[in-house]
Formats: C-alpha cells, sequence, structure tokens
C-alpha cells in the first residue's frame, strides 16, 4: 500500500503544480471590467472567498480521485494482448472502503457548507447596526450602517432606472453611489424579468416583475484606492485620482482619457460595469449600466446638483419685471432670433436692477449657446419629452431620466462612450445599435414619428447632440 | 406444427404475477397523479390572490352553487360503487350483472359531468358575477384560469372514462365481451376510482378552503 | 432460412373488428412499410437513434453558428433575434432532440435484450412513442418557417417573456410551436416510459432477479420513474403556457394576478429531474462498458444502483437550486443548497466504484473505454463545478454566466454525450454485426477529447471574469476575445469529431468491408452478448434461464452451475406479433391536431366557411380516435417461428 501512496501523493501534486500554471497563466489579468476575481466590495469579496474555497477543494478533489485513476489506469493496463486475455480475481466491492469514501466526502461538503450559509445570510441582510459583534467580524464601522443609502433599481427593456427615494431624485443608466456607506438596492421590473449584476460589488440578484427583490453592497475604499502599476506593484493612489467626481464632470473625461473602447482596458477608480444577466429578449446583450462610486463630498455634491435640477420649483421661469434677481439666477425671455415666441434661458448678471429685461441690456448673458436652444425645442416638438424626463424626476416615464445627462461616461445603457459621434449614431439609427429598443419599438412610434425620420436630417441631429451633452 | 388452430394466443406468465397492463395502468395513474398535483398545486399558490378582486377582499366561494356540486360529488363517488361491482361481476363470469353495472357507471359520469357542463355555464353567464378563464366581474383575475383549467381537466378525464366504459358497453351487446376481459375491465376500474378518488381531493380544495387572506 | 414459421391465426373470440383498411402487414413485410409498421424494439431502437443523430447534426451547426457569432466582439454573423432563437433552438434541440432520444435508443435496443426479453411489453405503444418523437422534432423546427421564426425565449421559455405581451415580433408563433413540440415529445418520452416500467418489472426471464439486472437496466429503470414523474409538471405547465397565450388566462401574468415565480418551479420541477434523466443513461452506460474493458465485475453493485436510486430521488428535492437569485429568501436559498450539495455524495460514489472496479483489473483502452474513461475525468469536472453552484455565494456569482454554460456542457457532453458515444462504439458492433475501424474511433475520440475541452475550458474562466450568458455580442475592452477565439476553434474540432463520429456510425450497418463482429467481440459480460450479432427478430430462441449477474461471461469463464440454461422451445414456437400502421395512425392523428392548435385558420368562401379555426385540429382528433379504435380492435394477429437452436 505504501508505494501506492506514494506515487498518488507525487501525482497530486504534479497535477496540482499543473493546474495552479493553467490557473495562473489563464487568470494573469483578473481586474477585467466585469471580473468577480477582481472584488472590490464586502459581498462580492466574501463571495470570491467562498469561490476560492471551493476551488481549492476540488482541485484537491480532481487531483485525488484524478490521481488514483491514473495510478490505476497505469498500474492494471494490459500490457500485453496475453495479459488482455487473463482474468484478474473477480472482486465485487470493499463495503470499508466504499463507507470510508462516503464518510469522507461528507466531511468536505460540510466545510464548504457552513460559509456558504454565512454568505447566505450576509448577502441577503444589512448587518444590524446594533450588533457590534458581526461588524467587528465585517471590519465595518457603525456609520457606515446607519448611513445607508436606498436605491429603487427598475428594469426596463433595455435600460435601467436608479430612483434615490431619500433624496428624491431619479437618473438612469448610470447609479452613482457613496463609497463608504452601505447601499440597499430595491429591485422592481415593470416588463420581463432581469438580473440586477455588479460583479465586483457583489452577486446577482434577479429583477422579478410583481416582485421586490432586495440586495445591497458595499464599496471597500481602500480596495478602490490600490492600484497595481504595470509592473504588477501596488500602489497607493489619491482619492481625486483612484475616484473622480462625477458631479463636475471629472468622472467624464477620466473615462474618456483612459478607455478609449478600442484601448485595451485601463481601469478607472470608483467605475463598476454591471449588466444584465437573465436573458430578457432581442438587446439583453446590450442591457448594461455602471456604477460609479464617489467620496462622500463628492456624492453629496452630486445629489446636490440633481435635486436642484430636479426641483420643479427651481426652474427658471418667465422673467418678472417685478421680481428682484440675485447673481446666477435663470430666467425664460423671448429672443427672436431663435423664432416666433420662443424663450431663452438668460443668467442674471451681477448687480442686475429691476425691471431690466434681459434685451434691454448687453449685461444678461445667454445661459446656453444657440445649437443648445434649438435643441431644446427640437426635443420638446419632436415629442422627445413624452418619455424621457428632463431636469424633473419623471417617475414612471417611459425612458431612461436624461436629467445631467451630459455628466453620463456612456450612452445606450452602458454601450456605448456618451460622446457627440455616438450620439448622433444613437439618434438617427437607434434601431441598428440596439435592435428592440423601446425608443425605436415603443408603443406610438411609428414611420411618421418625428424620431424616425432623423436618420439623413444631419442639422437636427446635432443640435440635439448639442442640447443633451450640455446637460451638465 | 402446420396446424394453425394448435397455435393459441397465450398470455405470457409475468415475473410479477400480476398482468402487464396492470403495472400499465399503475404507472400512467402515478404519472396522472402528478399531473394533478401540479394543477391543484397551481391553484393553491393563487389562493390568496384568488380571495381578491381588484384589492377587495372578497369570498370568491360566493359564484359557488354548493348543492349541486355536493349532489354531482355524490353521483360520481356512487358511480365508483357501480365500477367495483362490475369488476366483481366480470370476475364471477356474470355477464349481464356486468352490463348492468356498466350501465350505471357510465349513466352516473354522464350525471356528473352534465352537472359540470351546467355548472361551467352557469358561471360565465352568471349575471354580475361572471368567471371566465381570465376575468372575474369584468376585472383581470387568476381564479377562472385556475379553476376551469384543473376542473376541466379533471372532468376531461370522466369524459375519456365514460368513452372508455361505453366501447365495453357496445362489446357486452355484441357478444365481443368474455370473462377473458376481466383484466381490462379492472384497469378501466383503476382508472375510474382514481378519477374518483382525485375529485374527493379537488372538491375540499376548491370548495371548501377559505381563499381570504 | 431454417426457420421455420407459421402463420398465426386468431381464434374467432379474439378478433374483435375486421380491418380491412390498414392490415397488420405480415411476416415478410420488408422496405419503407417496414420501417413505418415496425413494432420490433430493436428496430425503434435504431430509428430514434438515426433520428437522434441528424438532430445531433443540426443542433450542432446551431452551436457552431452561435461560436462563430461569438469569435469577437461587436461581430454581426447574425442578428441578436437569430443568435437568441439559435440558443433557444440548440438549447431545446440537444436537450429532448439528441440526448433523451439517444437514451431512449439504447434503452428500447438494449434493454430487453439485457433481462432476457422477446420485446418491449407494448410493442406498438413504443412504436407510437417513436412517431410521437419524431413529429415533435419536426414541429419544433416548422417554426423556423412561420410568424417570427423559431421561439427565442430561451429552451426554459422564462414567463412572462413568452407571454404575448412582450413578443417583439407581431403574432409570434415561435413559442407556439415551442410549447406544442414538448408536449408531443413529453407524450413520447411517458410512453416509452410506461413501457419500460413493465417491462422491467414484468418480462425479466426466470432468474433474472432484480439485483441481477445489468446496470443500465437499472438505469432504464431509473429514469423510466423519473420521467413519468417529472415530465407531468412541464406538461401541466406547458399547458398553463398554452392557456395563457390563446385563450388568455393569467397563470403567468403578473399583470393580471398570476405569478412568473410559478413559471420556474414548475419549469425546474422537471427540469432538474431532467438533468439526472440525462445523464443517468450514460452513467449507465459507462457502468457496463468499464468492467468488460478491466474484466472484473462492478464494483460494489449494489451501491452503485442504490446511488443511482438515490440520485433519482433526489432530483426532486433540489429544483430550486436553478433558482438562487430569483430572491426566494434566506431559509428556501439555505435548504436547497444544502440538499444540493448532499447529491455530490451519491455522484461521487459513482466515481470511486468505477475506479474500484478498474482497480486490479486488466485494462484494454479500446474505444469504448476511452470514451468511458473521457466521462468519468469530464464528468468530474462537472460536477465538482456543480458543487461550487450548490453554494449559494458562489452562485451569486456564476448565475447566468458562460461559467455555467461551462459547467453544463461538461455534464451533458463530456458527461452524456461522451457516455452515448462510448454505447455507441460498444453495442454498434451488436446492432449492426459489424465491427468498426478502432483507428478512426480512437480519431473521433481525440478530436472530440480536444475539441470539448478547448471549447468550454476557457469558458470557466470566460464566465468569472463576466461574460454573461445569452448574449449575442459583447463590447470591446472586456478581454473576453481571446478565450472566446480559442473556444471558437475548439468548438470547430468538436464538430468534426462529431461528424466523422455519425457517419462511422452510419457507415458501419451498410460496410460490407467490415469485420464481422460475432456474439461476442468485446469478452463482454452481460446477456445480450449471447446473442448473435445482428440480433435476430425474435431475440431468444429460447428463454434463457439466469443464474448469475454477469451471464455471458460466467458462460464463458464460470463454473458450471452459474451457466445459463434455457427453457424447453414450446410446440407454440415463438410468437411474433404482426407489424402494425395503428401507432403510425395514431401519431399523425396528434400531428395534425397539432397542426391545427397552431393554425386556427378561417378560410372562407364566398361567404361559406370552408374551414373554422378547430376544424383540422377537431379532425386530427378524429384520426387519433380512429387510430386508437382500429389499434384495439385489430387484435394480436402475428405469426410463430420455430428457430433453430444455433441461431440464437
Amino acid at each position: 500500500m505504501t508505494p501506492s501512496l506514494l506515487i498518488q501523493s507525487l501525482c497530486n501534486r504534479t497535477a496540482l503544480l499543473a493546474l495552479s500554471i493553467v490557473l495562473a497563466g489563464g487568470c494573469s489579468r483578473v481586474d477585467h471590467k466585469q471580473s468577480a476575481l477582481d472584488p472590490k466590495g464586502l459581498i462580492a469579496q466574501n463571495q470570491y472567498d467562498v469561490f476560492m474555497l471551493a476551488v481549492w477543494i476540488t482541485i484537491f478533489l480532481f487531483c485525488a480521485v484524478g490521481g488514483c485513476l491514473l495510478y490505476v489506469l497505469w498500474k492494471y493496463r494490459a500490457k500485453s494482448d496475453e495479459e488482455a486475455k487473463e482474468i484478474p480475481p473477480q472482486s465485487h466491492g470493499n463495503s470499508k472502503v466504499e463507507a470510508s469514501l462516503i464518510i469522507a466526502s461528507s466531511i468536505i461538503l460540510v466545510i464548504l457548507a457552513i460559509p456558504t450559509l454565512q454568505g447566505v445570510v450576509l448577502m441577503n441582510k444589512v448587518p444590524d447596526p446594533n450588533d457590534e459583534e458581526t461588524l467587528k467580524k465585517l471590519k465595518l464601522d457603525r456609520s457606515q450602517i446607519d448611513g445607508a443609502i436606498t436605491i429603487n433599481v427598475t428594469g426596463k427593456r433595455y435600460f435601467w432606472v436608479f430612483e434615490y427615494p431619500q433624496y428624491g431624485i431619479v437618473t438612469a443608466n448610470e447609479l452613482v453611489f457613496p463609497v463608504s456607506k452601505a447601499v440597499r438596492i430595491n429591485l422592481r421590473s415593470e416588463d420581463v424579468i432581469h438580473s440586477f449584476w455588479v460583479p465586483k460589488l457583489a452577486g446577482k440578484m434577479d429583477v422579478m416583475p410583481g416582485h421586490e427583490n432586495f440586495m445591497w453592497f458595499i464599496a471597500n475604499q481602500e480596495k478602490l484606492l490600490t492600484r497595481i502599476d504595470k509592473d504588477g506593484v501596488p500602489y497607493t493612489e489619491g482619492v481625486e485620482q483612484a475616484m473622480p467626481s462625477v458631479h463636475d464632470g471629472k468622472m467624464r473625461t477620466a473615462v474618456f482619457k483612459k478607455q478609449n473602447f478600442t484601448d485595451e482596458f485601463e481601469p478607472v477608480g470608483g467605475l463598476f460595469y454591471g449588466q444584465c444577466a437573465e436573458y430578457c429578449g432581442n438587446s439583453h446583450a446590450y442591457m448594461s449600466f455602471r456604477a460609479l462610486a464617489q467620496t462622500d463630498g463628492d456624492f453629496d455634491s452630486w445629489v446636490g446638483r440633481m435635486q436642484d435640477a430636479q426641483n420643479p420649483n427651481l426652474q427658471p421661469g418667465p422673467y418678472d419685471p417685478q421680481k428682484d434677481y440675485q447673481s446666477g439666477a435663470v430666467v425664460l425671455f423671448a429672443d427672436e432670433s431663435l423664432g416666433d415666441n420662443v424663450l431663452r434661458e438668460y443668467r442674471t448678471p451681477d448687480g442686475a436692477d429691476r425691471g431690466e429685461a434681459p434685451n434691454l441690456s448687453g449685461v444678461w448673458e445667454k445661459a446656453h449657446s444657440d445649437n443648445y436652444e434649438k435643441g431644446k425645442i427640437l426635443f420638446a416638438t419632436h415629442q422627445c419629452g413624452q418619455c424621457h424626463a428632463v431636469n424633473r424626476t419623471g417617475i414612471g416615464a417611459k425612458g431612461p431620466n436624461l436629467t445631467l445627462f451630459g455628466l453620463r461616461t456612456s450612452l445606450a445603457a452602458g454601450w456605448m462612450r456618451n460622446d457627440e459621434e455616438n450620439l448622433a449614431k444613437w439618434l438617427r439609427d437607434s434601431e441598428s445599435v440596439k435592435m428592440g429598443n423601446l425608443m425605436w419599438n415603443g408603443e406610438g412610434v411609428t414611420d411618421d414619428h418625428p424620431l424616425r425620420k432623423l436618420k439623413d436630417d444631419d442639422e437636427k441631429v446635432n443640435l440635439l447632440v448639442d442640447y443633451l451633452l450640455e446637460q451638465k | 406444427m402446420s396446424d394453425a388452430h394448435a397455435l393459441e394466443h397465450h398470455e405470457p406468465v409475468t415475473c410479477t404475477g400480476v398482468p402487464n397492463k396492470k403495472i400499465l395502468m399503475w404507472a400512467f395513474l402515478g404519472s396522472d397523479c402528478m399531473f394533478f398535483g401540479t394543477l391543484i398545486s397551481t391553484h393553491l399558490i393563487y389562493r390568496k390572490i384568488s380571495g381578491t378582486v381588484g384589492g377587495n377582499a372578497l369570498d370568491i366561494r360566493d359564484i359557488f352553487d354548493i348543492e349541486l356540486t355536493s349532489f354531482s360529488t355524490f353521483i360520481l363517488l356512487a358511480s365508483s360503487l357501480f365500477m367495483a361491482l362490475a369488476v366483481s361481476a366480470i370476475h364471477k363470469g356474470n355477464l349481464k350483472s356486468t352490463r348492468w353495472m356498466l350501465f350505471g357507471t357510465i349513466i352516473f359520469g354522464a350525471i356528473f359531468l352534465a352537472c359540470q357542463v351546467y355548472e361551467f355555464t352557469h358561471f360565465v353567464h352568471a349575471p354580475g358575477n361572471e368567471l371566465t378563464l381570465s376575468t372575474y366581474r369584468g376585472e383581470p383575475h387568476v381564479f377562472g384560469s385556475t379553476f376551469y383549467v384543473l376542473t376541466g381537466t379533471h372532468g376531461t378525464h370522466v369524459a375519456i372514462g365514460v368513452f372508455w366504459l361505453l366501447g365495453w358497453l357496445v362489446y357486452s351487446f355484441t357478444g365481443r365481451m368474455s370473462p377473458a376481459d376481466a383484466m381490462d375491465i379492472e384497469c378501466c376500474g383503476l382508472y375510474w376510482h382514481f378519477v374518483d378518488i382525485v375529485w374527493i381531493i379537488i372538491f375540499p380544495v376548491i370548495y371548501l378552503m377559505e381563499y381570504a387572506m | 432460412m431454417a426457420t421455420e414459421s407459421v402463420k398465426y391465426v386468431a381464434p374467432e373470440s379474439e378478433v374483435k373488428i375486421k380491418n380491412k383498411v390498414f392490415p397488420r402487414p405480415g411476416q415478410h413485410t420488408s422496405g419503407i412499410v417496414d420501417w413505418l409498421t415496425t413494432i420490433d424494439h430493436k428496430k425503434i431502437g435504431l430509428m430514434y437513434g438515426m433520428a437522434a443523430l441528424f438532430f445531433l447534426i443540426v443542433g450542432g451547426i446551431e452551436a457552431l453558428l452561435i461560436r462563430t457569432q461569438l469569435w469577437s466582439h461587436n461581430m454581426d454573423v447574425l442578428t441578436n433575434r437569430e443568435y437568441n432563437q439559435m440558443f433557444t433552438m440548440h438549447g431545446t434541440t440537444m436537450v429532448f432532440l439528441v440526448i433523451m432520444p439517444l437514451s431512449a435508443a439504447f434503452f428500447n435496443f438494449l434493454m430487453p435484450l439485457q433481462i432476457g426479453a422477446r420485446d418491449v411489453a407494448f410493442p406498438r405503444m413504443n412504436t407510437l412513442s417513436l412517431w410521437c418523437f419524431i413529429a415533435g422534432g419536426i414541429i419544433l423546427n416548422l417554426s423556423w418557417f412561420f410568424v417570427g421564426g423559431a421561439p427565442a425565449i430561451g429552451w426554459f421559455g422564462y414567463a412572462p417573456l413568452t407571454d404575448n405581451r412582450y413578443a417583439e415580433v407581431l403574432n409570434d408563433m415561435g413559442p407556439d410551436f415551442w410549447i406544442f413540440s414538448l408536449q408531443i415529445l413529453g407524450v413520447a418520452s411517458l410512453l416509452a416510459s410506461f413501457n419500460f416500467i413493465t417491462t422491467i418489472i414484468n418480462m425479466r426471464a426466470p432468474g433474472m432477479t432484480m439485483m441481477r439486472l445489468p446496470l443500465f437496466t437499472w438505469m432504464t429503470l431509473f429514469v423510466s420513474f423519473l420521467l413519468i414523474l417529472a415530465l407531468p409538471a412541464i406538461a401541466i405547465a406547458l399547458a398553463e403556457l398554452m392557456f395563457d397565450r390563446t385563450y388568455g388566462t393569467n397563470f403567468f401574468d403578473y399583470l393580471e394576478g398570476g405569478k412568473p415565480h410559478l413559471w420556474q418551479h414548475l419549469f425546474w420541477i422537471f427540469g432538474h429531474p431532467e438533468v439526472y434523466i440525462l445523464i443517468l443513461p450514460a452513467m449507465g452506460i459507462v457502468s457496463e462498458v468499464i468492467p468488460v474493458f478491466s474484466r472484473k465485475p462492478l464494483f460494489g453493485y449494489g451501491l452503485i444502483v442504490f446511488s443511482g436510486g438515490i440520485i433519482g430521488f433526489m432530483g426532486f428535492a433540489v429544483w430550486s437550486h436553478h433558482m438562487f437569485t430569483t430572491g426566494m429568501g434566506i431559509v428556501a436559498t439555505s435548504a436547497f443548497s444544502i440538499l444540493t450539495m448532499l447529491i455530490a455524495i451519491p455522484t461521487g460514489v459513482k466515481i470511486f466504484n468505477w475506479i474500484g472496479t478498474m482497480w486490479g483489473g486488466r485494462i484494454r483502452f479500446e474505444t469504448p473505454m476511452l470514451f468511458s474513461l473521457g466521462f468519468i475525468t469530464m464528468f468530474m469536472i462537472g460536477g465538482f463545478t456543480g458543487i461550487m453552484h450548490s453554494s449559494v455565494p458562489i452562485d451569486a456569482q456564476h448565475q447566468d454566466t458562460y461559467f455555467v454554460v461551462a459547467h453544463f456542457h461538461y455534464v451533458l457532453i463530456g458527461g452524456a454525450l461522451f457516455g452515448l458515444f462510448a454505447g455507441f462504439y460498444f453495442w454498434l458492433p451488436k446492432m449492426t454485426g459489424n465491427m468498426m475501424s478502432e483507428k478512426l474511433g480512437k480519431l473521433v475520440f481525440t478530436l472530440m477529447f480536444i475539441g470539448f475541452n478547448t471549447t468550454f475550458f476557457p469558458m470557466h474562466y470566460l464566465g468569472m471574469i463576466g461574460q454573461p450568458r445569452r448574449t449575442h455580442s459583447y463590447n470591446e475592452g472586456h478581454g473576453f476575445e481571446t478565450w472566446n477565439q480559442i473556444a471558437t476553434v475548439g468548438s470547430f474540432l468538436l464538430g468534426v469529431g462529431v461528424l466523422i463520429g455519425v457517419l462511422q456510425f452510419f457507415h458501419s450497418f451498410r460496410s460490407k468491408k467490415l469485420k464481422p463482429a460475432g456474439k461476442n467481440p468485446w469478452d463482454a459480460r452481460t446477456l445480450e452478448w449471447t446473442l448473435s450479432s445482428p440480433v435476430k427478430e425474435y431475440n431468444f430462441a429460447r428463454t434463457p434461464i439466469i443464474k448469475s449477474r454477469d451471464q455471458a461471461w460466467e458462460n464463458n469463464y464460470g463454473s458450471r452451475e452459474n451457466h445459463s440454461e434455457k427453457e424447453p422451445l414450446d410446440d407454440h414456437g415463438v410468437h411474433m406479433p404482426d407489424r402494425s400502421w395503428t401507432p403510425l395512425i395514431t401519431a399523425t392523428g396528434l400531428f395534425i391536431f397539432v397542426l391545427g392548435m397552431l393554425f386556427r385558420v378561417t378560410i372562407e368562401f364566398s361567404n361559406l366557411y370552408l374551414i373554422t379555426p378547430y376544424e383540422i385540429a377537431l379532425c386530427g382528433i378524429g384520426v387519433f380516435v380512429l387510430g386508437v379504435i382500429m389499434w384495439a380492435t385489430e387484435g394480436p394477429g402475428g405469426y410463430h417461428l420455430f428457430p433453430n437452436e444455433e441461431e440464437e
């Protein structure tokens, strides 16, 4: 028995080595955009740990059983035709061996079962902030749970709506969240089943129609700041570079600079890629999204900007000569150059007097370019506003909310870079980009719809592009 | 060897001593249990939803005519008695009695079916209380779906049984039925009893159970 | 022909009604009529096999199109809808039209031979099962030619994607074809299973006790039980879906009170036993092949049988592990997770026992053995990744990614298909009487083994770095390209291997140049190897009296008292039932019925309705009922054979 055991263990080691090489070779680059092997949050880390435990268990089992198999095949191979005709002893089994193998495999399963059950609880429940023991074990601070934010996610074919009930704001396709806080996600669907999945932050949870699901995640700031340079040496980056802010467009700039879509992937800190993981129809593949981690300050600034933009009381009203306007306030006032009865947005200058209408002096500043104003008119006349909410929450709107659209890094539910060229392409013929999308195929969109006539109208498309990208 | 008349067809002896057809019938009934099990589970899963219309709780059992259904349930159970007597009679070789008992089973089965047809038409047209496949009182509802499909499947089973028994009744008149067919009649009986037993489960699950939350 | 034969004339009492239109074809029928009306389990098995191999090629082409589309980012070999149709059809075809019928082919051909029976219990029902299967295959693939094309709902058809409300093509008929085809395939499987259960329980030769049954027959029995208990769940689910789509019921329509969850539960209550329905036959085959090529009896026969039973039984208790991410709550999720882990134990037992069988043997590496060894290793990998998925936190990342695709292809190709190929290489000589080229067989194995692993091993990694399943395209910058290209190359290699294998199988029927197989070319162990190759239509000239588990082996090498004996030939001879048209007519009735239900057409001619919506369906029912009545009344018919002792 001893020599056979020896050979067996030798086989094991060789196999283990071989497998490690395969694994190491294959996984040389694990920080791909949607890699579950590069966890950046508590839940994903837990899932990764259980996975690696399972990997090692199964590699061990594979080597043990496979080594045993190889040994048997080698040792008992028929070396010649004569030997192939021999009749070996006709043994029918050995109940002791069988029983001990059954017991051994049960023990191995218990090793996997315990972290599994712990993981199930962790995934489904945000820890109780009063349960200090658990918090300590998870290395969480009480404030991270107490200050948790809630996001209601609605899946639609083929985009995502993100509603922040605490702040009364709605955005789409790019979820902005604070890095240090737990994020509770309530999942709802308005059509078929989708699945919400940000591999680096948490596993997935299905978005079921008629049944609200829950998941949560929390990003790990240290992990976000730790980067690996080209030589594979880890270093810590400053918060500014690692997590560019969204509210002032730095994130967009950083993403555009680093991630030309044709380049090899180069990570931008705080940018997470997500994807619908349940088959939901023609363009299921294109139903992705992004999650952007922010420092607390940046997140608050972003929320502030969104709240201002979507606050119905803060929308610019028609100019009223009886009112005092503070510097920077925006008013609407007729501008003949854009057309009859068209109102343009003006920004109140320093020291504007009451009753001094924008057209009366040169000091009033046009809030936006002419193209923006023309695009805005087109947006209204081409029925875009029927589905898209701009500068309002528009809960229940058919299309993605476009408030502060110019700050978004991506277009068409995370599929394309949000730049002039792609936006123009999308507006011209979204069906060719994303077959089956609601903008092209939604209820009431027929060949007579102005949207479907944009195809060859460069001028209109450019105006709309200017209008949309200036939303920032 | 060439004397063809010497070569009588013989039922092969089976390992278990139970005829093949009977095992087949038992296997089929086992499978059929799962068919009804799935349908009944569907009905039970929607029990709570069935108790509301447009957000308002209501007792959907109001539409039932429990006297009629109890009567038809009694009729169906009674038909099982006739069926058992028919099987017993054919085993004893009493063809005349078998014929009468089969006749009784068929009549009672037919009465049950008639009650069901009456019930369905009545429900669909009940003024102010219409229950269709997709709606109740004009509102989208699941009760109609589970009710009609479950009881309809059961009714189809009864109808198939009635036609099967009718076939034997015809045979009994044309002289094609002999005591050698006892096994086939017994399989018929197994099927018939099974369909009855299923109704014993369906009846309380649909007609007696509480639907409210 | 030295065998004497005598026409059987039924006594007056047995003839119910004389059928003059479709009389039962007699003893010497040949050609196409023979194949259409045969009730011989061996011919039915062969037809099952040939049809399934044809569908294997069809499903394989669909797979290669999928792989080509995924060659690189943003490819447009297929549009997204075409791609979605491809993976739906690929999945449905491979599960229902390839692996299941291939297993059925072996069940049909081998099981009666292994238990010493002359046929199954209900030969005509067996034929009906075959024609229902073929009708189902035709209906599924007809969908390509009608409104909306093939279904694009995935082989799982999750509600509410199947609802008319969410159809992306107006009046999409694809899902309807899918529903009816699965229903009719279900009928085929149910009929076959009732038959096999009755046959195995009731028609074993004298002395063939249950614990002497060959392992493959045991697995046939378990799979048949699984089928009759699992298929009703999906049959009802499909019926409910059909009602939803056609008559507006609300079973799965969440806007009107239904629950999409219900579909998933019903589907997987069927779907998980289905996994074992697919893999147990292959396990049975491997359990036959390994002892033969190790020249040792199966190690722990009782335990293997028992673990097969446990796997089958537990298969009904783990369905929700397909739904870990649907939000079932902590308790249900944990319970199903633990149960799923438990099922690994009986599966592991089987692997231990196969290795135990080889231990101390004289192992020959012929093609069937190579495929069996391929089965063991790759099934092990598939099983291990399966254990990973039983852990909910891992599954939360893996669910619906390519990791899962890799996992179940390791189980269903590396497992089931390799097992079935082992079966072909092992038993085709028995079916055709010709040995196949070992060289070619080993080439096929090498191509398939390398191709398979090249295709599917990288998918583990692709899943881990985030490639989701069922997506027709992926974006640049994800790092998916290289591994997808490797997988695509591998898939073509696998395709070539399978194609050569299939051609070799068909070729082995025809060729006169191949070496004759003789009774027992592998020195195999079970009862079927005591018969001539190909097997005579009556199987056993005289019913054998079984004395031990590995009867063919014992007859050659065992002690005298273990040799099988034979029952005396009684003066009836062997009663052979006549061929019959009625199964084909009955199946045709079902086929017409389904077409009628699919095309509820109205044909009008100057205000006269020639055809109203349900008339075609009613015609189908008419033909069906006619077939059943003819069936019930045509009488046993048949003829008696008096085979010589040697002609077995």
